[in-house]
């Protein structure tokens, strides 16, 4: 199918979209702006507030006090739920030492080791729901920060592998671009089993986003519509599981392995199932999760939020004697730091962000990213390989906005640390006697 | 067509069965062309634009003195960049007619709000109100949306980012259905949909087949298929009859599923077929004679057990009506001992009984009540009241109904306001397009048929269930938000009910 490839913009047209997109996110997040948020802006899970609030940290670095940068307006889960902090004198100092470093190598084996300097990593987004310039922006926050992020399944594009020793390489369903190059390029590879905006259906690139680069990259053809099938079709068992495991183990002896599910009712089975096949991470991915294309049947009612799926899975493997040699991480809804440490506190040792990602990159939550009306993808820039609009987010600034962003993250999650008196992140996790429940509304 | 119906004439065959005298090659091309007479189950859908102009969604203002002092400005400051010039923040198209944002065209905003996030000194976007008020506060504006996009279009709705609204909720968004991660009882997944089964039987599942002397079947079973396990219910009074039981009827024929319908309206507008069922009052039920005109199935409208024995041996099937108020219970379980095969649970327009519980509660409490007595095999419970999204459905019958009744959701695919008294059945007020015709009102249904029933084909799928029927009364595949939180957090300060 031909399709109009757009022409890639002018030097002058970037310079001028460029300025009048990141002036813009300035005007709106920023108290000193005659302009208040867009009306428009926002929903129930992330607020007006919340998305103004990333783009205020991704500028500076730094918290707003103007804004609720903490919850959303989902009336449950992590907006129900707030920290009793210590009284003040009993805090940890404002400058005291607070270790938020996370290991992810648990089991005790050859395999690597690492610790990543923040408790979380990007999330799995692939190359064709969004573009190269997006998952580079996410590759080079990530080296900088001594964190990952996952290539999703779409293939590795050559540029990633700048930054190799940051990229999780993702084996889907459809094992899209999965090379042996890219699996042994990768300090962890990520089983997804599935996802948690579309549990057990597959993924689901429309064809309008399939272009030639991207059509390559899979071994398809340009603008026919990709499925990843459900499930892996080699995979109906824990044992064939571990088969899956073993084969890729023999390709990258050194890498850890992650394993990506979302939340079934037995989730806690198949985390346990997972690691004594031979997972070192397990990944739960929730319902609420963010996703380029999904059924909107799917996304609230398949399979169970992430807040409700993390204390099964931690008191389950606790009870099994294996929790503390595995690393639950914990994605799907998890939006901000306060997001995070909660998750944390129900049981999860990190999380995995994506959405949240998009957001201080200025995603404004519009739901276009399949392709919307134009079959171009992001207007920003985000979920798009769009020739154009591709552009509008460069990597430079991309990584810039993810490192400010991540900054403000990070001090936020030290201060929630210092407020409950821990010095370690680890100290936080499974400590929900550190959660107040708030029933009459949001926290 | 079947097997049974072959009509290839050939000495050596008799109908629907070719016999082993036959060349090899001969045989290998009587058996294809058998082959390709079976057809598949399939709802034909086909894209049907609206009718009369849908709500749009955002509001587009743009402030006509900030846009020329900025053309006049980006004019000077890049002439010569015709692109930059003529470059436009909008992606779809509504800054991009004869005079660009001078005047927009809002129906094509899809709320990016980039132009409202570029130009904050002249452009505004808002939600636009006259959607948000459509609809109640049962079935709301989004409801009324995604039926409209789903009879539009006959698809699946796909949308990027993740769920964007409230964390559990009432009715039916209390439950989350399960998913089965790795070990699945068939291979179904995104490649394997088209296998799964939404046919669903109403009547008595016989327990035992009784065979006489000659090895003969003694009782065939009194039982029906239909394809989906979904029923169109009788529109409200206002429109009961005249053109939408007409499009009504003849969708339920397409797909394959039922219409009830008034037996006057039934008989008055020549609606009788297989696919019509006529509601007949008990004082009435003499009249099933007269419905002998291919139906296969009448419902009384309520319980009446002089009415009923004189009906349960007539061939036709017959359902009966059962409102959820009062001592519904008895009144379900003398039906029950009385041998009637077909209840026909009913509630308002809400999904809400007379003592202001939700049908997924009752209709547990219905199912279970018969799983308990033994025969819940040999009853088909259908259910109608506060269907209002595709993923009701599968909700409904997870909670323990064989099929569902659609209601407003049809008249809302008709591009149908209703206004009054939306919540009483038979209540409310129906404005229909003006230029409603038949053929359009039923491709609309038809399309919001097949959009439903693929979506129901996606729950299935996630949970590796192959037909709908095993579905039926499967609470061990729902997930009650409740439940979970109370697992989650019951140990969490503050939680209602928790340790502390
Ligand atoms: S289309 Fe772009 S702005 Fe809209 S939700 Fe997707 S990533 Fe965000
Ligand atoms: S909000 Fe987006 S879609 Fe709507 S007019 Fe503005 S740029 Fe176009």
């Amino acid at each position: 199918m031909a399709k109009k490839e757009w022409p890639k913009p002018s030097p002058k047209l970037l310079e001028k979209t460029q300025h009048l997109m990141h002036d813009g996110f300035h005007q709106r997040a920023f108290p000193d702006t005659p302009y208040e948020l867009p009306t428009a802006l926002g929903d129930a899970r992330w607020t007006d507030e919340l998305i103004a609030s990333a783009w205020y940290m991704a500028e500076t670095g730094e918290c707003p006090d103007h804004l609720n940068y903490k919850t959303g307006k989902s009336g449950g889960g992590f907006d129900r739920l707030a920290f009793k902090e210590l009284p003040e004198e009993q805090q940890l100092a404002a400058d005291a030492e607070v270790d938020i470093t996370l290991e992810l190598n648990r089991r005790g084996d050859e395999r690597n080791k690492r610790t990543i300097d923040v408790p979380w990593y990007g999330g799995g987004m692939s190359y064709g729901s969004v573009s190269v310039n997006v998952m580079m922006s996410r590759a080079l926050n990530a080296k900088k920060w001594n964190t990952l992020m996952s290539t999703g399944e779409g293939g590795y594009p050559s540029e990633l592998y700048e930054c190799a020793d940051n990229v999780i390489t993702q084996v889907a369903t459809g094992y899209f671009g999965v090379e042996e190059k890219s699996i042994q390029a990768a300090p962890i590879i990520e089983f997804k089993y599935a996802q948690g905006a579309k549990p057990g259906l597959g993924g689901h690139l429309l064809a309008t986003k399939a272009g030639e680069e991207v059509a390559k990259m899979r071994g398809s053809v340009p603008f026919v519509s990709l499925f990843s099938p459900f499930p892996f079709h080699s995979t109906y068992s824990v044992e064939d599981h571990m088969k899956h495991l073993d084969w890729v183990k023999t390709i990258n002896p050194t890498a850890m392995m992650s394993v990506k599910v979302s939340t079934p009712h037995d989730v806690d089975m198949v985390a346990v199932g997972s690691y004594y096949a031979g997972a070192h991470i397990i990944h739960l991915d929730g319902g609420f999760g963010g996703t380029g294309a999904a059924p909107e049947i799917a996304k609230k009612n398949i399979a169970m939020p992430i807040e409700l799926a993390i204390p099964k899975v931690h008191k389950f493997m606790q009870m099994e004697g294996i929790r503390d040699n595995v690393t639950l991480i914990a994605s799907g809804g998890v939006r901000t730091a306060d997001d995070m440490a909660k998750a944390i506190a129900l049981g999860a040792d990190g999380c995995v962000l994506g959405t949240s990602d998009l957001v201080a990159m200025g995603c404004t939550r519009c739901s276009n990213c399949e392709g919307g009306p134009s079959g171009r993808g992001c207007p920003w820039g985000l979920t798009t390989t769009d020739t154009e609009l591709q552009e509008w987010v460069q990597q430079a600034w991309g990584a810039d906005r993810l490192d400010k962003y991540y900054t403000a993250l990070a001090k936020r999650m030290k201060e929630i640390l210092r407020q409950l008196g821990l010095s370690n992140i680890g100290e936080l996790r499974g400590r929900t006697d550190l959660l107040r429940y708030i029933a009459g509304g949001e926290a | 067509m079947l097997a049974a119906d072959f009509q290839e004439t050939s000495d050596n065959m008799v109908e629907g069965s070719v016999t082993i005298q036959l060349p090899v090659a001969e045989q290998a091309r009587l058996n294809r062309k058998l082959a390709d007479t079976y057809h598949r189950y399939n709802i034909d859908a086909v894209e049907t634009e609206n009718r009369n102009k849908y709500p749009r969604r955002f509001n587009v203002k743009v402030g006509k003195i900030g846009l020329a002092k900025l053309l006049f400005k980006e004019f000077f400051k890049y002439f010569g960049h015709w692109d930059v010039v003529f470059s436009r923040p909008c992606t779809y198209g509504v800054f991009s007619g004869p005079v660009g944002g001078f005047a927009p065209r809002p129906d094509l905003c899809v709320g990016c709000l980039r132009c409202e996030v570029q130009h904050p000194e002249f452009v505004t976007v808002t939600h636009n109100k006259e959607l948000a008020e459509l609809g109640d506060s049962y079935l709301t504006s989004k409801h009324i949306a995604t039926i409209d996009e789903e009879s539009r279009k006959g698809s699946v709705p796909v949308r990027g980012q993740g769920y964007r609204g409230r964390f559990g909720g009432p009715g039916f968004d209390q439950m989350f259905t399960d998913m089965s991660e790795i070990v699945r009882p068939s291979r179904d997944g995104i490649h394997g949909r088209e296998l799964i089964g939404t046919s669903v039987d109403l009547g008595s599942k016989p327990m035992r087949l009784k065979f006489g002397a000659d090895g003969g079947l003694l009782e065939a079973p009194k039982m029906m298929t239909i394809q989906v396990p979904f029923f169109y219910s009788p529109p409200p009074d206002s429109v009961a009859t005249g053109i939408v039981p007409e499009i009504l009827a003849e969708a339920a024929d397409k797909v394959d599923t039922l219409l009830f319908l008034p037996e006057n309206t039934v008989t008055n507008q020549g609606l009788a077929g297989p696919h019509v069922v006529p509601i007949i009052a008990p004082g009435q039920i003499g009249n099933i004679e007269s419905h002998a005109k291919g139906t296969r199935m009448v419902e009384m409208s309520s319980w009446n057990l002089t009415a009923w024995n004189q009906v349960k041996e007539h061939p036709l099937l017959v359902s009966i009506q059962l409102p959820l108020a009062g001592d519904w219970m008895s009144t379900l379980m003398e039906m029950v001992d009385n041998g009637v095969s077909i209840i026909h649970l009913i509630t308002d327009h809400h999904g809400v009984a007379d003592d202001g519980r939700f049908v997924m509660d009752l209709y547990q409490e219905a199912h279970f009540a018969l799983v308990d007595k033994g025969c819940r095999d040999e009853v088909t419970l259908i259910g109608t009241g506060g269907i209002a999204g595709a993923d009701h459905l599968p909700k409904a019958i997870i909670t323990g109904m064989d099929a569902v009744g659609l209601d407003y959701p049809l008249l809302i695919a008709m591009q149908a306001r209703l206004t009054g008294d939306t919540k009483t059945r038979g209540a409310a007020a129906v404005k229909l397009p003006s230029n409603l015709d038949k053929g359009w009102g039923v491709q609309r249904i038809i399309n919001l048929s097949c959009s439903w029933r693929d979506q129901l084909l996606e729950i299935l799928g996630a949970m590796g269930i192959r037909e709908v029927r095993r579905l039926r009364g499967e609470t061990g595949r729902a997930m009650w938000c409740g439940h979970l939180e109370a697992e989650a957090f019951g140990d969490i300060e503050g939680f209602p009910g928790g340790e502390h």
